[in-house]
């Protein structure tokens, strides 16, 4: 008989013949150890345990032990470590090494509050893929070489898709190959309010030597440096400086250095200079990828169906992948057992956003079908009603499902100013809240889509 | 259960016993005491499955009995009984009445047959001062693991070390050691204590003069005296090899006044942000021993210390409240801070006095 079978149908019998008190406090962390020459080793967590079910729960644990395994002899307690305490046993060793590296612990626990790096922030963590090779080569490069491979680094990309973990990642990396170099994380709204600030306590040199004394510098979300002009020139002085000393810049961006409104020419070339790499939006693989190593992190396993949906269903940013799979994970918890696929999706439903990529043609061509208007006269210069209503429509449903800009809305339609595309997005928008018609209208036409 | 004792020996007995009852809800009858009547003594006797004491005082016992009761009513109900005189106690079907000149008190006892026994424990032994012990414990305890994560940390370690009982507790930032002579020692490879019970050890024995003996194996210790017997679960783990990690040699040091430094940590300390830290700078050339703090909040400050410097120059932040810590184990007036690299331990030293070694790990800049 398998020994783990008889103790689980004996603590059933003790259970019933001890008050619950009683039984949770002494026989909760008990096991059978091992069973020889008709022995039975019974492991227990403590001395006062092993005292306690001696003197007191012998007899019962004989008497049931022997029910259900007649050669038994007799009952040994041996005190043994539980099996939590095992786990930690095997970290001890670990223990050890990190003062042997004579590392500072603390190091790990808070960002670091003299360059603001997250050490969370690591290439073990982060998943390269087609979508992010490039960015992540040339970073290998500047570790490699800082300074002198790519400088700038400039990364940019649509939110959610890891920049930010890429540029802190080769900062971290840096601190750890060459431990003197002083590094700097730091995003373009601080870097301007500590501008500002410096300006107004007539500090301006102690803000330029604060920043000029780092030996890699990264800012973060440079798009909003746009209206700043000041600001472009001191990070234009500061560039060069750091230029000039082969000292390494990376900046991140959700735009490419050209499409950044109001950037002044001599910094747009500067970006320029070095290495602009877009990272794009992961591919089925590597948001499969990105998944399993958020799982595998949080310890937790999900079925391959599951991941496979939720990789399928969430397209494109990554952290609504991840916002997506905690949502699932707190689910799981809470109902304690795996989800289902219909449960999945209804959980999902609202995360998913409709097919991104349509041409702006077909959806005057649904609507014009849905009003029965003729195609070509959405585009015409006229203000007949019927029409009026259909094109707002359609600007519409390019703006809030498509997200497609204003200005090219317009352009599209007809070559219209981007105010009237706002006036007629917000128009209808308005009426939306309180006309049902227009709203089973839109509806309707939105199912076309899908 | 009949019997007669001096109010104050089962007053201290009840105050001692009480600290180690336990609080968990799931066995309700180790919130008790259990009173053992028997011979010429009264026994007490709690536990919380992780320490367990049994303190015995003398009684006229005219009938043998086993009470018990709980230990919260019972330490109330003794600190707010002051005659000095003897106390009745009577048992009446499990529950006993305490008669004192003034007052009559009737308690409800509990089914003792399932209060737990106390493990006593087989093992090695030795015999030692409590007064050394304590203080060995004492110098170190402060410095370990306050987390269960890690067991083997949150104890202190007890090791010989040719006759010498060194007492060892970390955190993994800092570290305290403490060396006690002890004549006549058997080679003890080392004992965990966790960290929780070394309160209860300490206010057990902390006024005891005189010898304890001291017994354990790998699951349980024990510490008995002519009337007390406390035994506490031990940790059967591997404390780190720390050993190594304590710098041979040193670049820089400083000798200064404990008092001197005291008072200027103090003054850092209003000044320290949320991590506590407090920067140094050392530049033996210029003489310089300078401690310095900000906080955006409140301002900044930097004190210099008198000291006598030597070596290299040298610049780093610390956590001043692992610094303030040691302070209760230097026993000289005057201590010794050893330096090597920003990214090495710190180590702090009585002057003359090699008994005493603290590690403190730096805070990264």
């Amino acid at each position: 008989m398998d020994i783990k079978q008889l103790w689980k149908n004996c603590l059933i019998e003790i259970e019933s013949g001890v008050s619950k008190a009683n039984f949770s406090t002494w026989f909760k962390n008990t096991s059978i150890l091992k069973e020889e020459d008709g022995i039975v080793y019974i492991a227990v967590p403590n001395e006062f345990v092993r005292d306690w079910l001696k003197n007191k729960y012998h007899k019962l644990i004989t008497k049931t032990i022997a029910d259900g395994f007649q050669t038994m002899r007799a009952v040994e307690y041996t005190i043994t470590k539980i099996d939590n305490n095992n786990s930690s046993k095997n970290e001890a060793p670990k223990q050890i090494e990190t003062y042997a590296n004579k590392e500072l612990p603390l190091k790990d626990l808070y960002i670091n509050p003299e360059d603001n790096i997250n050490p969370r922030y690591r290439f073990d963590s982060f998943i390269v893929g087609t979508f992010n090779e490039l960015a992540y080569a040339a970073s290998q490069a500047i570790i490699e070489n800082p300074g002198t491979k790519y400088n700038p680094f400039f990364v940019y990309g649509q939110t959610g898709l890891g920049k930010t973990h890429l540029i802190q990642a080769v900062g971290n990396a840096i601190k750890d190959r060459y431990p003197g170099k002083k590094v700097c994380y730091i995003t373009l709204e601080k870097f301007a309010t500590d501008f500002v600030n410096s300006l107004q306590g007539n500090k301006a040199n102690s803000f330029k030597e604060k920043y000029r004394k780092y030996d890699l510098l990264i800012i973060d979300d440079i798009q909003f440096i746009g209206k700043m002009e000041k600001i472009q020139e001191e990070l234009f002085h500061t560039f060069n400086t750091f230029y000039e000393n082969n000292k390494q810049i990376i900046f991140s961006s959700d735009k490419h250095p050209n499409h950044i409104p109001e950037l002044v020419d001599r910094l747009k070339s500067r970006f320029a200079a070095g290495m602009i790499v877009d990272v794009s939006e992961p591919e089925y693989e590597s948001r499969l990828a990105i998944l399993k190593l958020k799982l595998q992190e949080m310890d937790i396993n999900l079925e391959p169906e599951t991941l496979d949906y939720i990789a399928s269903a969430i397209q494109g940013n990554i952290r609504e992948l991840e916002g997506s799979l905690n949502t699932i994970i707190c689910q799981y918890r809470l109902k304690n057992r795996p989800l289902t696929l219909i449960e999945i999706k209804t959980l999902l439903k609202n995360s998913i956003k409709p097919k991104k990529n349509v041409a702006i043609k077909d959806v005057v061509k649904i609507v014009s079908d849905h009003y029965n208007l003729d195609e070509t006269s959405i585009y015409e210069k006229t203000r007949r009603k019927e029409i009026v209503r259909a094109r707002q429509v359609v600007m519409y449903i390019l703006r809030e499902d498509f997200n497609v800009s204003y200005p090219l809305i317009g352009q599209k339609l007809g070559g219209k100013d981007h105010t009237t595309v706002i006036h007629s997005y917000l128009k209808i928008k308005e009426e939306l809240k309180d006309d049902n018609q227009l709203m089973q209208e839109i509806e309707q036409i939105r199912v076309m889509f899908k | 259960m009949k019997l007669e004792c001096g109010i104050d020996k089962i007053k201290n007995a009840i105050n001692q016993t009480e600290k180690v009852t336990g609080k968990n809800l799931t066995l309700p009858i180790l919130s008790s005491i259990l009173l053992i009547a028997s011979g010429k003594s009264l026994k007490l006797r709690a536990t919380n499955l992780s320490l367990g004491i049994e303190m015995e005082i003398p009684a006229k016992v005219e009938e043998e009995g086993i009470v018990a009761i709980s230990g919260s009513v019972l330490a109330n109900i003794f600190s707010n009984v002051f005659q000095n005189e003897n106390v009745l106690i009577e048992g009446e079907d499990g529950n006993i009445v305490i008669k004192t000149k003034k007052s009559r008190i009737k308690l409800k006892g509990q089914q003792s047959d399932d209060f737990p026994t106390i493990p006593h424990v087989t093992g090695e032994t030795f015999e030692i001062e409590a007064k050394k012990f304590i203080d060995g414990i004492k110098s170190v305890y402060y410095s370990s693991s306050v987390s269960d994560i890690k067991p083997e940390i949150s104890s202190v370690y007890i090791y010989s070390n040719e006759d010498n009982l060194v007492f060892v507790s970390t955190d993994s930032f800092r570290l305290a050691e403490k060396k006690v002579k002890v004549k006549n020692l058997d080679e003890i490879s080392g004992i965990l204590i966790p960290f929780k019970n070394i309160p209860e050890i300490l206010r057990t024995f902390g006024d005891f003069n005189g010898s304890i003996k001291v017994c354990f194996n790998k699951n349980q210790i024990s510490f008995s005296s002519d009337n007390i017997y406390l035994t506490s679960r031990v940790i059967d783990g591997v404390f780190p090899d720390y050993r190594q990690i304590i710098p041979k040699e040193s670049k820089t040091e400083a000798i200064m006044l404990k008092q001197d430094l005291l008072n200027g940590l103090k003054l850092s300390n209003i000044f320290s942000d949320k991590f506590n830290q407090v920067n140094l700078s050392v530049k033996p050339k210029e003489k310089i021993f300078e401690l310095s703090s900000q906080n955006n909040d409140i301002g900044e400050n930097k004190t210099s210390v008198d000291s006598a410097l030597t070596g290299e120059n040298i610049e780093l932040g610390f956590n001043y409240k692992y610094f303030l810590d040691c302070f209760q184990s230097l026993t000289t007036d005057s201590l010794s801070i050893k330096f090597n690299q920003p990214s090495q331990p710190i180590v702090v030293s009585g002057v003359s006095d090699k008994s005493f070694t603290y590690l403190i790990m730096p805070m990264n800049r």
